[in-house]
């Protein structure tokens, strides 16, 4: 393994060696992360619903998810005739970019990180935008109703909830003086966020939910009222992207919420990428049990939620919490 | 408002506590082709006949009753009497439950309650006559 890395870092220089490996590793995370989260998924509906969800394949149906994705890769790739070719080629694409480049600035220990740039929590939310961007497209592109359907509610629905999570990021950044990651992990040191903002972690939390399209906030691609949403015409392997994205969007909101709530991979005894594995999956199954539990919200209730509660909420918590930070300094 | 926000915020976390607990206890479905159950006692598969301790057979007669009633027509019922002096007796008995709504009119006016409800429930097959069965065969093979 060391010596692997000596050749690399000899033939490549240090920094290409490092944009591979970190490459490298975040494909694998992605795909693994996705695999088994698909797997947790059912597992828990199921066992919430009182089955046992997956059960064939392999101890546990644990390769239920590697035989379905080898399914899906096999399956053609289906475009509707009148589909805006471009767009609806792109679109499963753009949507996986952001979910990748978030990975990047995420310490996943003390040295585990690929890049430590000093606007880490800036990256990360500039480019999971785009995971919107990329829904209007495969909804525009898509030519169908219940695809643009979904696709408007989803910028609806990104756009409101993308206030109240920034705003919540801003008593975390009043702490912690910087965008870096490791200097916010660093600032939990003898204390995690969430015990001095809870009230922060829970709207991040919500509105991370929302942002992510995950039930109870699931209204792009409500089964009931609108097929899939923005993916009803894809098929295949780009169908399989655009899930391949929402867990991985999942994970990188549970593993932002633990870098900024929850101490990052700080812990005792054991090893800090174990810690934050522990944490990160920990809030996923938080996030999925939310949505086996509580049903949909409709449309106007989603956006009054929003614009009438949370972010009002999020604003005097910011007000009050910067008070009491200039009192306490 | 705050207290709408406390109720509704409590109800959100008590709904939570049910699905949690689910999670860890017993699941109620069963893996079918690996584990099988006992049907309940009220299941109505197609007829059959009742073995009777006494005869140690069936106590058909025949009468085809069961036969008349049965509003899709799919029972057929052959009796025989081996002698001028002796009772008339069931000799062949088919059904075809592929048409059979599982009403029990046969069941409720058989004179001899001979017949009941089966607990068979793989009623798929490949083929239509495989859907047709003989009762008196049936009684055999199952003893």
């Amino acid at each position: 393994m060391n010596a692997a890395w000596h050749y690399l870092v000899g033939t490549l220089g240090p920094d290409l060696a490092r944009i591979i490996l970190g490459l490298v590793g975040i494909l694998v995370l992605v795909q693994l992360n996705a695999v088994f989260l698909v797997w947790l998924e059912r597992k828990v509906a199921g066992h919430i619903q009182a089955r046992l969800g997956p059960m064939e394949v392999g101890p546990h149906g644990i390769l239920q998810t590697i035989v379905d994705g080898i399914k899906l890769v096999s399956k053609e790739l289906i475009t509707p005739r009148h589909v805006d070719r471009k767009l609806f080629v792109l679109a499963p694409i753009v949507v996986f970019l952001p979910a990748m480049v978030g990975l990047v600035v995420i310490p996943f220990s003390r040295h585990l990180q690929v890049r430590d740039l000093n606007v880490g929590l800036l990256l990360i939310f500039a480019f999971s935008s785009f995971n919107v961007l990329a829904i209007l497209m495969g909804g525009w592109a898509a030519n169908n109703k219940y695809s643009l359907m979904g696709a408007i509610r989803s910028v609806a629905q990104n756009v409101a909830y993308e206030i109240p999570l920034l705003l919540t990021v801003v008593s975390v950044l009043l702490w912690s003086d910087s965008l870096r990651m490791s200097s916010i992990v660093n600032s939990q040191a003898q204390v995690w966020n969430v015990v001095w903002m809870p009230v922060a972690a829970l709207i991040f939390m919500i509105c991370a939910t929302a942002e992510t399209n995950r039930a109870p906030f699931d209204i792009p691609e409500a089964e009931s009222e609108l097929v899939g949403g923005f993916h009803t015409e894809y098929s295949g392997m780009r169908f399989a992207l655009f899930f391949l994205a929402e867990y991985s969007n999942i994970f990188i909101e549970a593993a932002v919420a633990t870098t900024l709530f929850f101490g990052g991979w700080r812990g005792p005894l054991l090893p800090g990428v174990v810690w934050f594995f522990l944490k990160t999956y920990a809030l996923i199954f938080v996030v999925m049990w939310v949505r086996w539990t509580f049903p949909r919200l409709r449309f106007d209730q989603l956006m009054n939620f929003c614009w009438k509660i949370l972010i009002p909420a999020a604003l005097i918590h910011l007000v009050v919490y910067a008070g009491i930070l200039e009192l306490v300094k | 408002m705050l207290k709408e926000i406390i109720e509704g915020g409590w109800s959100l976390i008590a709904g939570m506590g049910v699905t949690f607990r689910r999670i860890y206890r017993p699941v109620v479905t069963v893996q079918y082709p690996r584990t099988q159950i006992e049907m309940s006692p009220g299941y109505r598969g197609h007829i059959e006949f009742k073995k009777f301790p006494e005869t140690g057979t069936h106590n058909c007669v025949a009468c085809s009753i069961c036969m008349q009633l049965c509003p899709t027509n799919v029972i057929k019922v052959q009796g025989e009497k081996p002698n001028a002096h002796a009772e008339k007796r069931c000799s062949a008995y088919f059904i075809d439950f592929s048409h059979c709504s599982l009403c029990g009119l046969c069941v409720a006016n058989c004179p001899t309650r001979t017949l009941k409800f089966s607990d068979e429930y793989e009623m798929s097959h490949y083929c239509r006559w495989e859907s047709v069965v003989d009762l008196v065969q049936r009684l055999e093979e199952s003893a």
